[in-house]
Parts: structure tokens; C-alpha cells; sequence
């Protein structure tokens, strides 16, 4: 199949609706007969839980049902099975659920809420990681040796709930080294809540014995999974259906209503409902985390980088949850972008009294592409080359090797690079904008990942001409599921975009699927859906290649007909020949699947990453110019240019959409954005007012050119170009920051405020004492491990 | 005590509170779910209507100051299934991503345009100052808006 | 209106725009047991124009003060003040009365801007109508016996020039952090004469700043001199320590504003 078939700007088929106000995301449904359920959550943590008696809730006239921890037993997390669907005698985080309630009215669930008796007792609390690291600090989880462990390899101990290192080469020969610069940089990094427009939101009902579970998450087999193990029921039983998502961003990339909606389902055995309010978004939000990062690099007077140590702690809140998983992520972003000789990697999720953290578009890669590309600023100055030459000196290349020892394919930053260099010099400094202000600007690079994992996908070819794909994606916003789905699978079987049908996720009707999410959905879902549209095709053609007399290898699938090759109405519609195979054979489909292959790594050198090597990896180069008021500390941003690796771009225009809007989301992370706590551990920004996402007059237009030929695995070479924007905003308006205040710019995001203070010389440098001076004291002792 | 509300050209008793936000009766009694209450405080935008042809928050309008009101929805905006021309540009230049905002963000525009039917770009973006998006970056809504109103111009 | 005075009497509390009152379960404030919608008066929602004052109802919206009074010169700073408060849909409900009696609101930008053009609030009560200067009002309405309505605010056309100057996080759209609001009457040698300094947002209650004020009296228009003179004067006040922003902070930027603001009233003498 010729690739070009599936390049196109095909616009979005939900756009009439969701542009009309006809769209019905999960928040605008309803069902005969329907329940409203609250949640009780708890005002206060660390507490202990002395009594919860729920009975004037259950007397309450119009209640249905009411639920505790006693209903849900199970636990569940990410690598290790920490977390409870309600506190069950310990609450460990402000607004965690202690009871919920189904009534017939909203008010009356309210009413019963209120009902409720609890008492607690407080007990002592660990709410920032310096705290939650001190030798006698209060454990968040007392029993965590009693916890079941999902994945193993990972350090474990009281407070810290995982840890992953890479070690590879020796860096302390070149630490020692007589001829190098050492260069070490701290940074400290709030939370940002990704503040999706539509709430997590569910209904839930009880029919035949089944949990039919429609909501809005990005991730239907894990709703299905989690919601089973917490009520310790089969997944089988366990249906889930995703309406139209009105926003994920990663906060619907885990379980959240859907059990608790289901528990209440079945108690009173009606529908019910379940909403977030924005408070209780904002209280429950499962952020990007804080973390606190210490870099130190040993470099060479011409720039070569002989060895990098890290140590990264990341706020995981009182469960382990993404947080797990992601310290993986550091060593391919901290670590990543630049040739290294030698690594020195800790990388741990720290438990505190405090909300949960999650998953969020480019996670971690985000805070650590800031840290890496201010020290990588900071090295430069050290040495006095200059960054921009620094970093294409020691950018990853074809054959380089990457922080756990995997062999890089393809040079990519080298080429994105010069690219933006010869964009830079096609076009004015726009530094007289500035006037009075000062000027900054920064060229930064980045690398993130293809989240890859298993998808799956049936097609079925109807008599009519009409393709349907079943999958479990999930359309959230993003497009892929309404515009590259079906662009690949019209060109694979040579139909127009329009005439594939994708239906909406439903777990009875698909496959599993790990979830839309971590930049996989076209590639995953594409390639599956590809594949099985292979299947189909080869179907069809079997059945044209008779009709017409002409061996298959000589016809081709285009605008609805087989032809022929390279002759024009020499053949019949594939609607025809569909009708045929059905008399023959019956309908026709095809069934894909797609999964990760290994990549290889450095034996031995990763411990407690859930991946060691990158299948796919995805690379963007930034440059942005800032001015910076320096009375008052405002940045306003002058220009922002993205040369980002998309493989193949399918749908440029879409891929545009993204680029633009995941920079102004990085825009909001890197000057205006931050969930603070305060010392009970109680999040401060509880609504809009506090918490200043960017608005129209925040942005600008950015200066989009896409870098295609790296090499992909993903269906006709593309790759996940959605989540990759944001990655390196807040570093590029860090570093050009910087520059413009010739400052250290340690913290993000840069608000007026914290700007004013560093230019005055009145900000304090960021110190981690609760980090070791000494590398290896920041590790867990472990057994060596068996060869 | 009853009050009589005037929703897209229709009337509508209702026996709530005085106090209950506009919103709610549109979402919940009305079934016109078009207005999302996604902040309820005003600074996003996802619930304006017109009352009076000027774009106004349900979230925080109680339904007794919208009593005696024009009302109009975003769901009047495509009467008859038929996108406005403006729906139309947005549509055409696929600037829509999860949709949650676009309601709210129609309607503010319909109104900036009747007023200000040839903008500048920096017009548009002071007038979508209580319209958050989330997803898009707005600069492309931009480009379809200021687009349309050249189309329209031209087009007499 | 006297019925409305005697709800308010009776306990009621009177209901404008409702655009703050709403929010009150977000703020976690309960509901008042029961509301007199005001709105409807025709009084208040009035406009009017004399020669020694414009007289504007205090269910006038922002929206609809900015229309009357554009281009007013009597009137530049609360123009500028109502039409940058909030955002558009906001404007277009919330009303001047409602934004001053929101006691807990520190970042009114009606307040400073009434401040600096010398307005008097008309407050009805049960034994009729009574004016008060605006610093005042606002200083004492928390604790003012029950039983009153803020009816009207006049400005004085007394040749004041004016401009209002804001200073929020973002470009627009949320909360200024601090704001400063200056009118001096008009005079030909461009000497400031009769200046009024008024600073919102930076304590809980907006107030003039009168240290500033004596030290620009006389003397000529200069914006980068009365910054210069604001900066040596920024402790007068006592910022407030806000989620949004730090106390010293909003002091910090007295001086830019206090330029902008120098700079908008140039532009009129």
C-alpha cells in the first residue's frame, strides 16, 4: 500500500456536535430511574479513624444505599497493591473517600453525607518528602511490607515507596578526573492539575448478574481490572462503555469513580451517578507531582560529558500509584537527549500526607527536561562554549548510546537542530518587541517515548462498502480515534476516511487495550487496526481476483473500487465485491493486534525500571523568545517555534492542532501554573481563581515544522505526536529566562511573583538537604542481584 | 412560586428555588446540555448563553434575574440541525478537540461579531478572556474566527 | 425601593448581579436565609448626568456603565476600572453595587477608582437617603447596622483627569494584585493639583495613599518621578499575603503602577 493514501487534513467527524452543544460527554447523561451518589471525604489527614457509623445516613428517606470500606476490601496500585477504595481506619490524604451514598435526589445524597458520624483521632503527619525521608518520620503506610508487589525489581522501604537506579560505567573515575568541570544544579518543582474540562465522571448500573460501568476515562480495561479487584468480583463481569471524553490529559489514565459507583449500583440496584464536583476535582486531582532534583556532571573543557549522577524524588502522595511506574521514565529524560560516558541514577517515588499524584501529558519528562536543559545551560557557562553548540556536540545520535546502555537508531536532534537554525535565520529577532524589558531567548532539546503496549482491533467490511472498527480507544479529544483510525484503515482497504465507522469503546466488544494515553493511540491502535485491515484486505482481493479474472498482486484498492493496476474503470466497486465474498464466504473481517518488542539494553545496568530501553522514541527541538518586566516580573512570551519528530504525519493539520495546544499548556506549567500545599498537607488552589490556566491573551501562535524519516515501528512510520508538545516548554522558557534575568533558574513556573524575587535577589537558592552529598547514600542497600 | 423562564423562544415554568443557577434548570429540566458547569464561578465560560443577546454565565445566574429574559442557548444556534456560519468556519478549519468549551465559546463569539463584525486579532482574543480552553491553544479558534469575519465582509 | 429597604430591614440581603453571592458555596459561606432582588429597580439601574455630578444606580452593570461613560472625561479611571474588571460575560452582570459590597473582595478596581475620583455613595435607609464619602463607606460598610441599601455612587464633575491602573498575573482575566487609581484636577502648566492616590488589592480594603499624594502636590507631571517617589513610600502599606500573590509583592509594583497610571493621566492633560 502506498503510504501517501493515508496522508491527508481530514477533518473531525464530532466537531458539528461537540460545536453544536450536542454532544453527550458522561456529565450530560442520564438513565430511568437514576441515582445521584456523593462521596464523604475526609477534612483533615493524617487521622485515625475511631468511628464511622453511617446509620442516620442510611435511615434518611430517599437514601438507596450507602457504602464504606467495608463494602470494598481489595487493594490496588501500580506496582505495589497499596491502595484502598476508602480509608479503612487510617486516612492518609485530605478528601480521602471515608463513605459514599445513592439517593434519589442530589440533595437528599448531600443530607445524607451530612448524617454521617466519624471521628477521628489526628495523628503525625509527613507532608513535604524532606519530612517524609527524616529517620523517625511517621510511616504513611505502616504495613507496607505486607503490600502484594505487581512488578518486581523495584527498592522498597517505609516511606519510599519505590526506587530505580541505572548505573552504567564508572563514574567515579570520571568525577575524578583531573581534566573535567563538576557542575551540580538543584531544582524544586510544584504540581500542576490538568484541569480537564469534563470532571471523572460516571453511571454505573447492576443488569444480569453484570457491572455495566460509562464513564469518562482514557483507560477501559483498567476501570474494568481495578473495579473488579477492589470489590473482588471477576473481570469478566465487569462491562465498561466510554461516551465522547470531554478532556484527559492524563487524569482519566487510572481507575477514579468507577468502583464506587458500581458498589452503589449493586446496593440499591438502580443506575447511578457520580460526578466530581471542581472542588473535589481540584482536592482529588491526580497531578504531574512535585519533585526535587539534584543533577551533577562531570564535562570536559571542549564539552564532552564524561559522567552524570542524579538522584530524583517524586512526590507520589499517600498512594504509589503512576508516580511507581514513572520513576522508569527519568533515567530516558533526565538521562536522555546527550551522549553520557558514564550514570549514576536514583530515582525514587516518595509516600506523603498528602492527595495522590498521576499521570499528566509527558509526565515526569516534562520537570525533567527543564532540570536537564538548565544544567545543561549552566554546564556551557561553566565551560564557556556555547549552549546551543554545547548541546549539538552531544546530542544522541545514530549508534550513541542511551542512559541504560540501548543503542540509539537514526539521527534525529542533530538534523531538528539545524533545522531550527536555518528557521532562526530565515526571520528577524523579535528582540525590539521587548523595548525596555529584558530580552531572553533559549533553543532546547528533548526526548520522550511511544508508551507502545497491546492493542487490538476487528474490522468488519460490510455489503454496503462501509468499514467498522471495534477497538477500545477512546476518543478523547486528541483526534486519533476520528481521524487517523480511520485514515489508515480507508487507505489499507482503498475507502474514503468517511466510510470507516470507529465505534466507541466498549471492553464486551474489544479487545484489551492498555489505554489511550503515553502517545500510543495512533501508533498502537493504528497498527492493530492496520493489521486487521491487512486481513480484510487480503480477504477481499481473493474474492476480486476471481471475479476479475486478474491475479490479486495486479489490482489495486482505491476511492472504493478494485482496479486493475494503473487502469482506470477497469474494475468494480468493493461494495460489490464485499456482496460477493458474503455469499461465498460469508461477511468479511479481519482481526489486528499490535504489542511492544523488546528493545535491548545494558544488561545489568537499570534496576526497577518497568522499561529499560526506548522502542520508540520521540525527539523535539524548541526555541522560544521572552521579555521580562523586571518591576513587576511578568513574562510575556514573544515567540515559540517547535521542530517536533512526528515519523510520518498523517494528519498534519490535526498534528498542528496538538503541537499548538500542548504548547500552551507547557506555557501554563513553566509561568503561571501551581498546586501548593499548605502544612497540613491541604492543597491551596481549590478553584479558577487560585489556579490560572492561560487564556487567550496568554498565548501565541506557534511556529510549527514537522520532522518526518526517524525511524518508527508505528503503523506507515508515524509516531505519537499528541503528548510530546508540552515536553520541553517549560525548559525552553526556563533556560530563555534565564538567560533574559541572568539568574538561576531553579523553580517553575516562573509566576511574576516568583520572577520579581530572583531579580531582586530575594529568592533563596533551592537546598535538598534531605538529599545526600554523597551519591550512594541517597540508595537503598540491596542484595546484589542474581546473574 | 412558579417562575417563568424564555429558553430559545420557548417558555418554561419552573417551581425551583429563585436562587438555582440557570444551568442547572438548562441541564437538568431542560435536557439542553449544550451549557457545561465546569468551574460554576464564571471564569470559564462553558455555561454562557445570551440573555438579551449579551453573553452571560448560567452558572451564576439564579433563574429569578433571567425571569422575563431572552434566553438563548447554544442549541439555538443551529436551529433546525443547520451550524451557524460561524460553527461552520470552526468546523471547517478543525480547530475542535474535546469539545467541552466550544458551546460556551460559540456563543461569546456570536455576540463579539454582531458588535464587532470585523475584529482585530487581538480583539478576538481579549473577548474570549472569560472563555478557558483547555486542549487547543486557541490560536487556531483565532484563525477560523478572524477567517469567517473576513468571509463574511467580503461577502457582503 | 421602600420595600426593598424594608426587607433589608426585615433581614434580607440584597441580591444585584448575584455573580459573588453565587460562588458563596465555593468560598464555603452559606446562603443567607433570604435575598431582596435589587436589580429591578429602575432607580438603581440609572445614569444620570448633571452638572455637578454623574449620578450611576448601584444595579448598574459594568458593562453598561462603560457604554454610558465612555469617553466621560469626568469619569476615565472608573471606565477603565469597570470595562478591565472580570471578564466580558461577567461585565455584563455583575454591578457596581454588588462589586462594593462584597466586603470579603479585596480586588475591587471599582473601589480605588472611586476613591481617586472623590465619589460619595448614597446609602438608603430606613430614614431615607444619606451620603457618606466612598473611603468611608467602604471602611465602614462590614460593620454597619443592618437595615440599608447602597442605592447610587456620584462622581463629581469637578474637571478631575483620571486613569486606573491594574496589575494582574496574567494578561487579563483574573484578579489585579494590586491596582492603583489617580486623578488630579486639570491644570494648564501640567503641576499636579488636588491629586488623589487611591490603592486597591494590596490591603483588605482599598484606601488613598497620602504620603504620595503631599509629595506629588505642586509638583509637575512626571511619571518616572512620582515612581521614584512611590518607591520610597511603599512601606505605608501592609500587603496582604494571598494564595495568589505574597504582601511584599503587591507592594513591590506600587511604583510601576503608580507610573502607568501618571502616564494615562498625561494622556488626557
Amino acid at each position: 500500500m502506498d503510504a501517501s493514501a493515508a496522508v491527508m487534513n481530514y477533518p473531525r467527524r464530532d466537531a458539528r456536535d461537540k460545536l453544536s452543544g450536542r454532544t453527550r460527554y458522561t456529565v450530560d447523561r442520564s438513565r430511568p430511574g437514576m441515582l445521584h451518589g456523593a462521596i464523604l471525604r475526609a477534612q483533615a489527614a493524617p487521622a485515625r479513624i475511631v468511628r464511622l457509623d453511617v446509620s442516620a445516613a442510611e435511615a434518611t428517606p430517599g437514601v438507596r444505599a450507602v457504602i464504606t470500606g467495608r463494602d470494598a476490601p481489595g487493594l490496588h496500585g501500580i506496582g505495589v497493591a497499596d491502595q484502598p477504595l476508602f480509608a479503612i481506619d487510617l486516612i492518609r490524604h485530605q478528601a480521602e473517600p471515608l463513605a459514599a451514598v445513592a439517593a434519589d435526589t442530589m440533595e437528599i445524597a448531600k443530607a445524607a453525607l451530612a448524617a454521617i458520624r466519624i471521628e477521628t483521632e489526628p495523628l503525625p503527619a509527613a507532608v513535604t518528602m524532606e519530612q517524609a525521608l527524616r529517620p523517625d518520620a511517621p510511616l504513611v503506610h505502616p504495613d507496607w511490607t505486607s503490600y502484594e508487589v505487581l512488578f518486581e525489581g523495584g527498592g522498597r522501604s517505609g516511606n519510599i515507596a519505590w526506587e530505580a537506579t541505572v548505573v552504567r560505567g564508572d563514574a567515579e573515575a570520571a568525577f575524578s578526573r583531573p581534566d573535567v568541570a563538576i557542575v551540580e544544579s538543584n531544582f524544586r518543582i510544584g504540581r500542576q492539575n490538568h484541569l480537564a474540562f469534563e470532571p471523572r465522571a460516571v453511571i454505573a448500573s447492576y443488569e444480569d448478574g453484570r457491572y455495566h460501568i460509562e464513564t469518562s476515562t482514557q483507560v477501559p480495561w483498567t476501570v474494568r481490572n481495578v473495579t473488579a479487584r477492589v470489590l473482588q468480583i471477576p473481570a469478566s463481569s465487569v462491562r465498561v462503555t466510554v461516551p465522547p471524553v470531554g478532556g484527559g490529559f492524563g487524569l482519566k489514565f487510572d481507575c477514579a469513580l468507577e468502583p464506587f459507583a458500581a458498589l452503589l449500583a449493586r446496593k440499591s440496584g438502580r443506575p447511578v451517578k457520580l460526578v466530581n464536583s471542581r472542588q473535589e476535582e481540584m482536592l482529588t486531582c491526580l497531578c504531574r507531582e512535585n519533585a526535587e532534583l539534584r543533577i551533577r556532571s562531570a564535562v570536559t573543557g571542549d564539552g564532552e560529558i564524561v559522567g552524570r549522577e542524579a538522584v530524583v524524588l517524586m512526590d507520589c502522595g499517600a498512594y504509589g500509584g503512576e508516580q511507581i511506574f514513572l520513576t522508569t521514565m527519568t533515567a530516558h529524560t533526565l538521562l536522555g537527549n546527550y551522549r553520557l560516558g558514564s550514570v549514576k541514577l536514583v530515582s525514587r517515588a516518595i509516600y506523603t500526607h498528602t492527595a495522590p499524584n498521576g499521570a499528566f501529558r509527558a509526565c515526569n519528562g516534562v520537570y525533567n527536561t527543564f532540570a536537564l536543559e538548565r544544567h545543561t545551560d549552566e554546564i556551557a557557562a561553566r565551560i564557556g562554549m556555547d549552549p546551543l553548540a554545547f548541546r549539538r556536540r552531544n546530542v544522541l545520535g545514530a549508534g550513541d548510546l542511551g542512559a541504560t546502555g540501548q543503542v540509539f537508531e537514526g539521527d534525529a536532534l542533530g538534523p531538528m537542530l539545524d533545522r531550527m537554525a536555518a528557521v532562526k535565520a530565515s526571520r528577524p529577532s523579535r528582540k525590539a518587541q521587548a523595548g525596555r524589558r529584558l530580552y531572553g531567548q533559549a533553543t532546547t532539546v528533548g526526548t520522550w517515548f511511544v508508551f507502545v503496549g497491546p492493542s487490538a482491533a476487528t474490522i468488519n467490511l460490510h455489503s454496503d462498502g462501509s468499514a467498522s472498527v471495534i477497538t477500545s480507544g477512546v476518543e478523547i479529544g486528541s483526534g486519533t480515534m476520528v481521524q487517523a483510525v480511520p485514515q489508515i484503515v480507508a487507505a489499507e482497504l482503498g475507502l474514503r476516511p468517511e466510510d470507516v465507522i470507529v465505534r466507541a469503546a466498549d471492553t464486551d466488544a474489544a479487545g484489551y487495550d492498555v489505554g489511550v494515553g503515553g502517545g500510543r493511540t495512533t501508533v498502537s491502535l493504528g497498527a492493530a487496526s492496520r493489521a486487521a485491515a491487512i486481513e480484510v484486505r487480503r480477504k477481499l482481493l481473493a474474492v476480486a481476483s476471481q471475479m476479475l479474472q486478474t491475479p490479486a498482486e495486479k489490482l489495486e484498492l482505491r476511492d472504493g473500487r478494485i482496479e486493475i493496476a494503473g487502469i482506470r474503470g477497469s474494475g468494480t466497486t468493493i461494495a460489490k465485491v464485499a456482496q460477493r465474498a458474503q455469499e461465498l464466504l460469508g461477511p468479511l473481517s479481519g482481526v489486528g493486534a499490535f504489542t511492544n518488542s523488546p528493545v535491548v539494553s545494558q544488561p545489568g545496568c537499570a534496576r526497577g525500571h518497568f522499561i529499560e530501553a526506548l522502542e520508540i522514541p520521540i525527539f523535539a527541538v524548541h526555541d522560544c523568545e521572552v521579555a521580562v518586566e523586571p518591576e513587576t516580573g511578568h513574562v510575556e512570551v514573544l515567540s515559540y517555534t517547535v521542530v517536533q519528530d512526528v515519523g510520518r504525519a498523517l494528519n498534519p493539520r490535526a498534528i498542528a492542532s496538538q503541537i499548538q495546544g500542548g504548547v500552551a499548556q507547557g506555557l501554563g506549567y513553566a509561568l503561571h501554573e501551581e498546586i501548593t500545599l499548605d502544612e497540613q498537607g491541604r492543597i491551596r488552589q481549590t478553584n479558577l481563581e487560585t489556579y490560572r490556566v492561560p487564556l487567550a491573551t496568554d498565548v501565541v501562535p506557534v511556529e510549527i515544522h514537522l520532522h518526518e524519516g526517524a525511524p518508527s515501528r508505528g503503523p506507515l512510520g508515524a509516531k505519537g505526536a499528541g503528548e510530546v508538545p508540552i515536553l520541553n516548554v517549560a525548559a525552553t522558557v526556563g533556560c530563555a529566562v534565564a538567560r533574559a534575568i541572568d539568574r538561576r533558574v531553579e523553580q517553575i513556573p516562573l509566576t511574576p511573583p516568583r520572577v520579581l524575587a530572583m531579580i531582586l535577589d530575594k529568592a533563596p537558592a533551592v537546598r535538598l538537604p534531605h538529599i545526600a552529598e554523597r551519591w550512594e547514600d541517597n540508595v537503598l542497600p540491596r542484595p546484589a542481584r542474581k546473574s | 412560586m412558579s417562575i417563568s423562564l424564555t429558553i430559545n423562544g420557548e417558555t418554561h415554568a419552573t417551581n425551583r428555588d429563585p436562587l438555582t443557577p440557570l444551568v442547572d434548570v438548562l441541564r437538568d429540566d431542560l435536557a439542553l446540555t449544550g451549557a457545561k458547569a465546569v468551574c460554576r464561578e464564571g471564569f470559564c465560560g462553558a455555561c454562557t448563553v445570551l440573555m438579551d443577546g449579551q453573553p452571560v454565565v448560567s452558572c451564576l445566574l439564579p433563574i429569578a434575574s433571567a425571569a422575563g429574559r431572552d434566553i438563548r442557548t447554544v442549541e439555538a444556534l443551529s436551529d433546525g440541525g443547520e451550524l451557524s456560519p460561524l460553527q461552520k468556519a470552526l468546523e471547517q478549519h478543525d480547530v475542535v478537540q474535546c469539545g467541552m468549551c466550544f458551546p460556551g465559546m460559540t456563543v461569546a463569539l456570536t455576540s463579539f461579531l454582531a458588535s464587532n463584525p470585523n475584529p482585530t486579532r487581538e480583539q478576538v482574543k481579549q473577548s474570549l478572556v472569560g472563555n478557558i480552553c483547555r486542549c487547543t491553544g486557541y490560536e487556531r479558534i483565532i484563525d477560523a474566527v478572524l477567517a469567517h469575519a473576513q468571509a463574511m465582509q467580503g461577502g457582503g | 425601593m421602600a420595600e426593598a429597604v424594608a426587607a433589608v430591614e426585615e433581614g434580607a440581603t440584597p441580591l444585584a448581579g448575584a455573580t459573588w453571592i453565587l460562588r458563596s458555596p465555593i468560598r464555603d459561606e452559606k446562603l443567607a436565609g433570604s435575598y431582596v432582588a435589587v436589580s429591578g429597580l429602575a432607580e438603581l439601574r440609572a445614569i444620570e448626568t448633571g452638572d455637578r455630578e454623574i449620578a450611576i444606580g448601584a444595579a448598574v452593570t459594568h458593562a453598561s456603565l462603560c457604554a454610558a461613560l465612555n469617553g466621560s472625561a469626568d469619569c476615565a479611571a472608573l471606565v477603565q476600572a469597570a470595562g478591565a474588571a472580570a471578564n466580558p460575560a461577567i461585565r455584563n452582570v455583575a454591578t457596581i453595587g454588588g462589586n462594593l459590597c462584597a466586603f470579603s473582595f479585596a480586588a475591587s478596581d471599582l473601589a480605588p477608582a472611586l476613591i481617586a475620583l472623590d465619589a460619595q455613595a448614597e446609602i438608603y435607609g430606613v430614614s431615607g437617603p444619606e451620603r457618606k464619602p466612598i473611603e468611608t463607606f467602604l471602611a465602614a460598610r462590614a460593620h454597619l447596622a443592618r437595615g440599608w441599601l447602597l442605592t447610587r455612587l456620584l462622581v463629581p464633575r469637578n474637571g478631575r483627569i483620571s486613569a486606573h491602573a491594574r496589575l494582574p498575573l496574567r494578561k487579563a482575566g483574573d484578579y489585579p494584585v494590586a491596582i492603583v487609581s489617580v486623578s488630579a484636577k486639570r491644570s494648564s502648566d501640567r503641576t499636579l493639583r488636588s491629586v488623589r492616590i487611591a490603592v486597591g488589592s494590596v490591603e483588605p480594603v482599598a484606601r488613598r495613599w497620602p504620603a504620595l499624594e503631599r509629595a506629588l502636590e505642586g509638583r509637575s507631571l512626571d511619571p518616572e518621578e512620582a515612581a521614584e517617589a512611590a518607591r520610597e513610600r511603599v512601606g505605608d502599606f501592609q500587603g496582604r499575603d494571598g494564595v495568589e500573590a505574597p504582601g511584599w509583592y503587591r507592594m513591590q509594583v506600587l511604583p510601576k503602577l503608580v507610573r502607568a497610571a501618571m502616564c494615562g493621566v498625561l494622556a488626557q492633560a
